[in-house]
């Protein structure tokens, strides 16, 4: 009574998708070279001015090993320093090329040569900083009295003697740490939105996140937003480590319209 | 003496960041067009493996974490350099603590993401049409 489970298990593995990457304007092409998820060819679905860029996917098998992610992110920010991309999301597979052309391309042609014309000429960077934990203790310490106080009443006594002035404590330090943070966040933008188009900021991923925001820059800003960077970092050596990443597609500047929207 | 080298046995902060990767996933499972939005009919309802909500909620943990490192801080080194007031001045004066280090810093982790080599582009222009 299994058989006809097996076949349609075994149907499945053979069936392949079209993974989407991204889409890009219609007058480009692909290295032939280009690898993209499980090394795939990649390929482009072309429709009207705008195409999808894509390789064939087993829909077997679950994606995502860190090979399959870093595939899809290489591949469209290669692109992004080249041509305006709008990235999708990680995960996006049709049932075949011809559901890429007619589902996703002709009925959102429009609306996506609007975003790459908007798109043109500008990359995505994103700026992430982590505060140095013992300098910024130093700093909260030495900023907050209660800090200090509490400090000195659970300094070298047993965990199990002071537990309520270590969560009273760790405490203090959160909310002086989330109000560096905001602090730090809008001098970061204010000092770099000046070489940017637009800006969004990022949720804090770790307690001692600094800053983690987003710029879009056009190209022949990118030198002069890139030494500001610089000089950002400069300041705050032994502070804040900085991190910038980029030039890469523009993954928070595009934006999914809501469903009836 | 400046380090950037967390303490051992820190507990579970300070920890390095998964590196590149971490940052991989932060922004392509958690940014970019999302394709249900456009595509109903044809979608091919595919299991993602990697999942992270590393979603920042302060807990107990966090807090009695936070407290150690503060106990654990040796604050001779403020001491030392005389005033507390120095920590204030180098943040609100600015660039009064340059070092190399930083400028190389930056440099290399821009030079790590400028993807492709030269010469070699994974996608290129022909022409634009009417323009």
């Amino acid at each position: 009574m299994a058989a006809p489970e097996q076949t349609q298990e075994a149907q499945e593995e053979r069936a392949v998708g079209c993974y989407v990457y991204g889409i890009l304007p219609g007058d480009v092409e692909v290295d032939p070279d280009a690898r993209g998820l499980r090394d795939g060819d990649v390929d482009l679905v072309r429709h009207g001015r705008i195409a999808a860029l894509v390789s064939e996917i087993r829909i077997g098998a679950p994606i995502g090993r860190p090979d399959d992610l870093t595939a899809h992110q290489r591949l469209l920010d290669e692109a992004a320093v080249e041509v305006p991309v709008l990235p999708l999301r990680f995960g996006a597979v049709l049932t075949s090329r011809e559901a890429v052309e007619e589902e996703l391309l002709a009925a959102n042609h429009d609306r996506f040569l609007a975003a790459l014309n908007e798109m043109e000429g500008r990359v995505e960077y994103v700026l992430k900083g982590r505060y140095e934990e013992r300098a910024v203790l130093r700093e909260i310490l030495d900023e907050v009295p209660d800090a200090a106080r509490l400090r000195e009443e659970i300094r070298d006594r047993p965990e199990e003697l002071t537990r309520d002035a270590r969560i009273r404590l760790g405490e203090t330090i959160n909310q002086a740490i989330s109000a560096k943070r905001q602090a730090d966040t809008q001098r970061a933008v204010q000092v770099l939105s000046g070489h940017a188009v637009a800006n969004v900021l990022r949720e804090p991923t770790h307690q001692e996140d600094a800053v983690q925001a987003a710029f879009l820059v056009q190209t022949a800003q990118r030198q002069q937003f890139e030494k500001a960077v610089e000089e950002l970092a400069q300041d705050w050596q032994g502070r804040v480590s900085l991190r910038l990443l980029g030039p890469m597609a523009p993954y928070d500047f595009v934006i999914t319209p809501s469903p009836g929207g | 003496m400046t380090t950037a080298v967390q303490p051992a046995g820190g507990g579970g902060m300070g920890r390095p960041s998964g590196g590149g990767l971490a940052d991989v996933i932060d922004t392509i499972l958690d940014k970019g067009l999302v394709i249900d939005a456009y595509v109903r009919v044809s979608l091919v309802g595919i299991e993602v493996l990697a999942i992270d909500a590393r979603i920042v909620v302060a807990s107990v943990e966090t807090y009695l974490q936070f407290a150690e490192a503060a106990n654990r801080l040796d604050l001779t080194q403020t001491e030392e350099q005389g005033i507390p007031g120095l920590m204030k001045d180098i943040q609100e004066g600015g660039a009064k603590h340059k070092t190399r280090g930083a400028i190389e810093g930056v440099g290399e982790k821009l030079r790590d993401f400028v993807g492709g080599d030269e010469g070699e582009r994974v996608v290129r222009r022909h022409r634009r049409e009417g323009e």
